[in-house]
């Protein structure tokens, strides 16, 4: 794994030197914060609260929309230049000429915005302090919620960094990433549409509603852990084959 | 410094794009600390070719080894022997120079204790010093080929590689980077690429011609001109024009044009000796002897600066590709 710590640094000081990850970073937390204010002040107004039905299963999941969109943004926008940009600026030449692998620099890269995401969501975590001042927060909520978003992002930012892979275009990387997690979070629209049966399996499996609201509620399915990680792995391993067939083509 | 045997082995080496063949058959050797020069037009194959040696494109077929390991099957062990600097030098406009070359060195495998004597190294050996803290973005042209140059430098490899290296810069900077190349000749084994005859001529040992992604002549630059140069000659003489027209012609010159400027009866000629001609050097003395003899002024004969197109078709008529033993042409006997 040599050259792996050398290509994560780059990426992180290229995220955080640039504008786009604080013009991304307060977006997101005023998007977030917007949400959450308007969540609580909801139930701060409602005359009963039952256990498993609070702000913070709210704000996760049970169809908080807000969320949902907010991914669809940030997990493309985080990938979109990884590949594409070194490609577009020559810059991969320098690279793919180094004493490195290709899966080094894929790992590199992928991780470093996986890093950044999740310093991005670091700051949410405030909310459910704030909440612990006027009620009980279910610690094991807030833990599996924060796994669920992990994973859905590391998901998408694997299929972003394939993406950004297969174009020498960020606005190209950035619409394909957007296509195709419309296009899951579309299929997941399908467990509502498809009486049971197959395709309503399907759907469900893909749905990231139904992935975030399992999460929010405290139940860690393995399906949806090992659906996540199939994503990741086969993207990154796609996109390494990527990489390496530039030398061919 | 490695064991003995050839820093560069290129073994029939092909690239195909498509249909489109870029590099056809492709074989030559370089020793350790030769300066080389890679000639040809452009779209001749020189950058493909290079890129392949660098390892950043996997030939078509054919193979190359650097000090022994193959680029496609030991891709980590050649490419650490190799700085290469791309064409333009691509770099991250959003780095600070300094940091630039740190996280090159920590990708060429530089020890971490020796990382940062590394990157001032290559630094004072391009003369970027001073740029240390600049973003790249923020260098002009001529800096930031400096870069690429420092960041070849930056892991100390036996070979350097450089595409282009003096493209789109002024004269001044130019200069400048030739004498950095012919100083890192003596540590370096060093093949560059370019389009300028001149520039092959000012570093270059020996020159390796390409065209149509063909190697079309191999040997010491010096030769190479020399065939050139004295094909075509100017005169300036002062007598009368019949003799002289007499003289050269019967050395076998052929008049190409001629001028009188009328105040010193001046004669300007322009010559240029027949293919047939075994030994124009000698035809040359010969003339020389006679229009003296004969009451001829000599005031000046100087021979034409070769333009690389004219090299090309000399070369390319010298040795028919398709005829050619790729890497066994040798100009005027010369050893590569």
């Amino acid at each position: 794994m040599t050259g792996f710590w050398a290509i994560y640094k780059r990426e992180m000081l290229s995220l955080w030197v640039t504008p786009v990850a604080w013009i991304l970073l307060v977006t997101f937390l005023l998007l977030q914060g917007g949400v959450f204010y308007s969540i609580v002040s909801h139930y701060s107004g409602a005359a009963e609260l039952s256990f498993d039905n609070g702000p913070i299963e709210a704000y996760f999941g049970q169809g908080s929309i807000f969320l949902l969109v907010t991914l669809l943004l940030l997990c493309p926008a985080l990938s979109m230049r990884l590949f594409s940009e070194e490609r577009r600026s020559g810059t991969i030449e320098s690279l793919l000429t180094a004493p490195v692998r290709a899966l080094s620099i894929v790992l590199g890269k992928y991780l470093a915005t996986l890093s950044t995401y999740i310093l991005m969501w670091s700051p949410t975590l405030l909310y459910p302090f704030l909440l612990r001042d006027t009620g009980v927060v279910d610690g094991g909520v807030v833990f599996t919620s924060y796994l669920g978003l992990l994973l859905l992002g590391a998901a998408y930012l694997a299929v972003g960094t394939l993406m950004s892979a297969l174009t020498q275009s960020q606005l190209s990387a950035l619409m394909l990433t957007v296509l195709l997690q419309f296009g899951m979070f579309v299929l997941g629209v399908g467990e509502y549409i498809f009486d049971p049966g197959l395709l309503h399996s399907i759907c469900s499996h893909v749905s990231m509603m139904s992935h975030m609201e399992e999460f929010s509620k405290g139940i860690i399915d393995l399906r949806r852990v090992v659906f996540d990680l199939s994503v990741v792995v086969l993207a990154l391993f796609t996109t390494t084959e990527v990489v390496d067939s530039w030398r061919w083509s | 410094m490695p064991a003995k045997g050839p820093m560069i082995e290129a073994n029939q080496l092909s690239k195909q794009y498509g249909s489109f063949t870029a590099v056809r058959d492709l074989s030559f050797s370089v020793a350790q600390g030769q300066v080389v020069g890679f000639l040809g037009p452009n779209g001749a194959g020189k950058t493909t070719t290079l890129r392949m040696l660098a390892g950043f494109l996997g030939p078509t077929s054919g193979n190359v080894r650097i000090l022994g390991h193959d680029v496609t099957q030991e891709p980590m062990l050649a490419r650490q022997s190799v700085g290469y600097m791309p064409e333009a030098a691509p770099l991250y406009p959003e780095m600070r120079v300094g940091e630039y070359l740190s996280f090159r060195a920590e990708l060429k495998l530089v020890p971490r204790n020796q990382r940062k004597a590394a990157v001032s190294r290559c630094m004072e050996q391009a003369r970027i010093a001073d740029a240390k803290d600049t973003l790249i973005g923020h260098l002009s042209k001529g800096y930031r080929q400096r870069v690429g140059l420092a960041d070849a430098l930056v892991a100390n490899p036996p070979l350097l590689i450089l595409d282009e290296p003096t493209a789109g810069l002024d004269p001044n900077q130019i200069r400048e980077v030739r004498e950095l190349i012919a100083e890192l000749g003596r540590e370096h084994t060093i093949l560059l690429s370019t389009h300028i005859l001149q520039e092959v001529e000012a570093m270059c040992a020996r020159a390796l011609v390409m065209q149509k992604g063909q190697l079309v002549a191999d040997g010491p630059m010096n030769a190479l001109l020399r065939e050139q140069n004295t094909r075509s000659l100017h005169w300036e003489l002062r007598g009368p024009e019949s003799t002289i027209l007499n003289v050269l012609e019967g050395v076998g010159a052929r008049l190409k044009n001629s001028a009188t400027s009328p105040p010193g009866g001046c004669v300007q000629l322009q010559t240029e000796w027949g293919k047939e001609l075994p030994d124009p050097e000698a035809a040359v003395e010969q003339a020389i002897a006679l229009l003296v003899q004969k009451g001829v002024g000599v005031r000046r004969v100087y021979s034409e600066r070769a333009k690389l197109e004219e090299v090309f078709s000399a070369l390319t008529e010298a040795a028919e590709p398709s005829k050619m033993v790729p890497g066994n042409i040798q100009i005027e006997g010369s050893a590569p």
